[in-house]
């Protein structure tokens, strides 16, 4: 996953209580419900919370990494590619509002901006491409749930052409030969993908042919100038990416070759077909000769030059001569995360080791370490840690490019539970805090099903995890972990989530959207471990919202019962600021439920990551990644080979 | 430059956006669906099952050999549904009723497929597009 994903996911998507909602259907209208003025002005605010977490101004780099230019205004942008005299932008340019995106063209020198597009709503633009003399620009388009590719005039003038309708759905359009003949696209699910190329002579009945197929995803296929052969990038089964070279042509059984060794990027032919540039896991823009005929070949990479910022820009598009690099700037900047401490007033009490990119932070069982994710300033790594809180001393859990989520800590504090993301499954692992010895799979769930954790029960025999909105709960039993099955513990109409077991595993509290779409709020139901379901009824604890995203991200709201049982924490959701907003309820359970009103406990300024296990276990303390400046031993201006 | 299939909005709220439609779908879709090959059928709604991850529709069909044939069908969550102009009562009003599903197919052939258009009784279209498209 890219930095601007992950950091999207962790100051905005997370912030934004947003159910697992897939996009709006084609064409349909918005019920009632939906459109009622307070579902509006919360959709409202929550994209004013999307944009201004997140838009950028596109930017032009030299080979140096040097700024030296800026294009249009701060938008949400994507897929932005110059075209092939530098002098214009193609981009992607997201409209919240409209829940769709349409392409737009911006003029370098003169900022003149066209409009290539006007979706209708929830329909988009992808993947612009200029063809060869940048008089055209071909881009594939969903509409009325039928994706396709089109094709128009550069200078915005005319109507469009449809070239070739896709029988399935997200093509990954990024190639025009240099002849003018062919189009290079990819398809991939999550079980592999395949490369394929579109002839433009002939009607709209053009047939594609299959270039390569491989278990692994490819995306981002570019044509070599002299059009023989095909960069692309693969994901392996561990989410590392590669830049891979192979013939267009099928029937030449040479390839594929990999040139990279960890790549943020596709490859970029550039100078002819004479490079090929990629940007490297540590943000070194790297560069490789290479020849293409008689037969492909290539050099080790070299550096050209590296991106020393923390928070790295997203490169988009390499001009073909290799003097501008088109990127998209960290939309907050270059901040880092501090971890601290804060009381139950919502004063800082500790700062535990040195900034940071933190993601997470979670207390161990005892208060005395803190489970926390943290992506490497130098591979871009991301993976967990246990941090001692006094010592800020550091333990590696983890080490590999694998997406972990869902950390939680045994309630012995002996281990560490986490789902990663491994060929398209989520199998779900657990690794001594210590870091001694290898990860133990514990189970494994329907193959490409999202399984995230929300508890594990005090005595360690069963997890409880989400899955597509419902709550399983997984019997530790044996030592087969394909044996292992989950018993649907509460599977309905509504998305429920993010269940935590009562101290005294009488209760759960859990969040649903049953009392208003696109909102969860927390309820508290009992709970029976040895019955298949839950019993009917239901107390709801928060009345106006509760913040975090789905467990799908990995970062689930803070949801707590304090150790006696008597209160249970939350962090409210906030649509008019990006503040963090802790809460509270009192709850008694016996001799009868009652539950009291939530009260705020403290605010703080944000964008503020949380995630579940961030609340001490008396419940006093909250571990927080603090947004802060790059320390200026950390920051170091961009460095270039030549 | 990154793969992004869909714009980023998308990807801001369900994450990576070739995980996305699996993730919601709950399962590798085109592990178990072919998109190419897509059925359309007509005929009586039977059944409905709305709970997640996914919601199911049992339609029985007539053969060409005059014979009832039971064609399951496969849609998005019910959340998807819920904050548009469809839901659970719209599909339980057809039951018994003639309705008409686009399918695309599953990869074993079976009478089962993954809901692209779902025509209610009363006329209504429903696209779970572009999700199971």
């Amino acid at each position: 996953m890219n930095h601007r994903i992950q950091r999207a996911v962790l100051f905005t998507a997370a912030s934004l209580c947003f159910v697992l909602t897939p996009c709006q259907t084609l064409g349909q209208e918005l019920n009632a419900e939906a459109k009622s003025k307070e579902a509006v002005e919360a959709r409202t605010k929550r994209n004013a919370q999307i944009f201004q977490n997140n838009a950028s101004i596109l930017t032009l780099l030299d080979r140096y990494g040097k700024p030296t230019g800026k294009v249009g205004e701060r938008a949400m942008y994507e897929d932005a590619v110059l075209s092939p005299d530098g002098k214009r932008v193609a981009a992607i340019k997201d409209d919240l509002e409209n829940e769709s995106a349409d392409l737009w063209v911006f003029d370098v020198g003169t900022g003149a901006v066209t409009r290539f597009t006007t979706s209708a709503r929830t329909e988009f633009v992808t993947t612009p491409v200029w063809s060869p003399d940048g008089s055209r620009l071909v881009y594939p388009a969903m509409r009325k749930g039928q994706e396709a590719v089109y094709m128009r005039a550069a200078n915005g003038q005319g109507s469009e052409e449809l070239l070739y309708k896709n029988p399935g759905a997200f093509m990954d359009l990024t190639g025009w030969s240099a002849d003018g003949r062919f189009l290079a696209f990819a398809i991939s699910d999550i079980k592999g993908g395949s490369l394929y190329i579109l002839p433009l002579e002939g009607g709209p009945e053009r047939k594609t042919t299959e270039v390569l197929h491989s278990d692994l995803r490819v995306f981002r296929p570019r044509f070599s100038p002299d059009g023989r052969y095909l960069s692309y990038v693969v994901f392996d089964k561990a989410e590392k990416r590669e830049v891979f070279v192979c013939p267009v042509d099928p029937a030449v059984h040479e390839g594929p070759w990999q040139i990279s060794d960890g790549s943020l990027t596709s490859g970029y032919w550039v100078h002819g077909g004479k490079e090929l540039y990629y940007v490297a896991r540590d943000q070194a823009v790297m560069a490789t000769e290479v020849t293409t005929s008689p037969s492909f070949s290539f050099s080790k990479p070299k550096v050209l030059f590296r991106q020393k910022d923390p928070v790295p820009s997203d490169l988009q598009n390499i001009s073909s001569d290799g003097e501008r690099f088109l990127v998209l700037p960290p939309a907050r900047g270059q901040e880092l995360q501090q971890l601290t401490i804060f009381d139950q007033g919502g004063k800082a009490v500790k700062k535990v080791g040195d900034p940071a990119l933190y993601s997470l932070g979670a207390f161990s069982p005892e208060g005395n370490r803190l489970l926390v994710m943290k992506k490497d300033l130098d591979t871009g790594q991301e993976d967990l840690w246990v941090l001692a809180v006094d010592t800020a001393k550091a333990t590696r859990i983890t080490d590999d490019t694998r997406f972990k989520v869902t950390p939680l800590w045994s309630p012995d504090g002996k281990y560490i539970f986490y789902s990663a993301l491994l060929d398209g499954d989520w199998p779900v692992y657990r690794k001594a805090a210590d870091g001694a010895g290898k990860e133990e799979l514990l189970f494994r769930h329907t193959p490409g099903a999202f399984v995230g954790l929300s508890d594990v029960s005090a005595d360690g025999k069963f997890l409880v995890c989400d899955s597509g909105g419902v709550v399983m709960l997984v019997p530790l039993t044996g030592s087969d972990p394909a044996a292992r099955k989950p018993i649907e513990y509460m599977r309905d109409e509504f998305d429920e989530s993010t269940a935590r077991i009562s101290p005294d595993s009488r209760f759960i509290a859990y969040r649903s959207d049953e009392a208003k779409p696109e909102r969860f709020e927390v309820y508290v139901r009992p709970f029976d471990a040895t019955k298949p379901a839950p019993d009917e009824k239901k107390w709801q604890v928060s009345k106006d919202g509760v913040f975090g995203a789905n467990t799908f991200f990995g970062f689930p709201s803070m949801l707590h019962w304090r150790a006696d049982g008597k209160e249970i924490l939350f962090r409210a959701l906030e649509l008019d600021s990006n503040d963090l907003v802790m809460m509270a309820a009192d709850v008694e359970t016996t001799p009868a439920v009652r539950v009291g009103t939530p009260k705020v406990l403290f605010r703080l300024a944000g964008p503020v990551n949380s995630s579940l296990g961030g609340v001490s276990r008396d419940g006093q303390r909250f571990v927080l990644p603090i947004n802060v400046p790059v320390p200026p031993d950390k920051t170091a201006q961009p460095s270039g080979a030549k | 430059m990154i793969p992004k299939p869909r714009p980023s909005w998308f990807l801001l709220i369900v994450f990576a956006a070739l995980l996305v439609s699996q993730a919601q779908a709950h399962h590798n879709m085109t592990a178990v669906f072919d998109f190419n090959d897509r059925v359309t059928f007509t005929g009586t709604l039977t059944a409905v099952d709305w709970r997640n991850p996914h919601t199911y529709f049992t339609v029985e069909v007539k053969g060409a050999n005059g014979a009832i044939e039971s064609w399951q069908s496969e849609g998005p969550a019910p959340s998807f549904f819920r904050i548009r102009d469809v839901g659970k009562a719209d599909f339980e009003a057809s039951v018994g009723k003639t309705v008409t599903v686009e399918v695309s197919r599953a990869r074993d052939k079976s009478r089962f497929g993954l809901i692209r258009t779902f025509t209610l009784a009363n006329g209504k279209v429903v696209s779970a597009c572009p999700q199971n498209c």
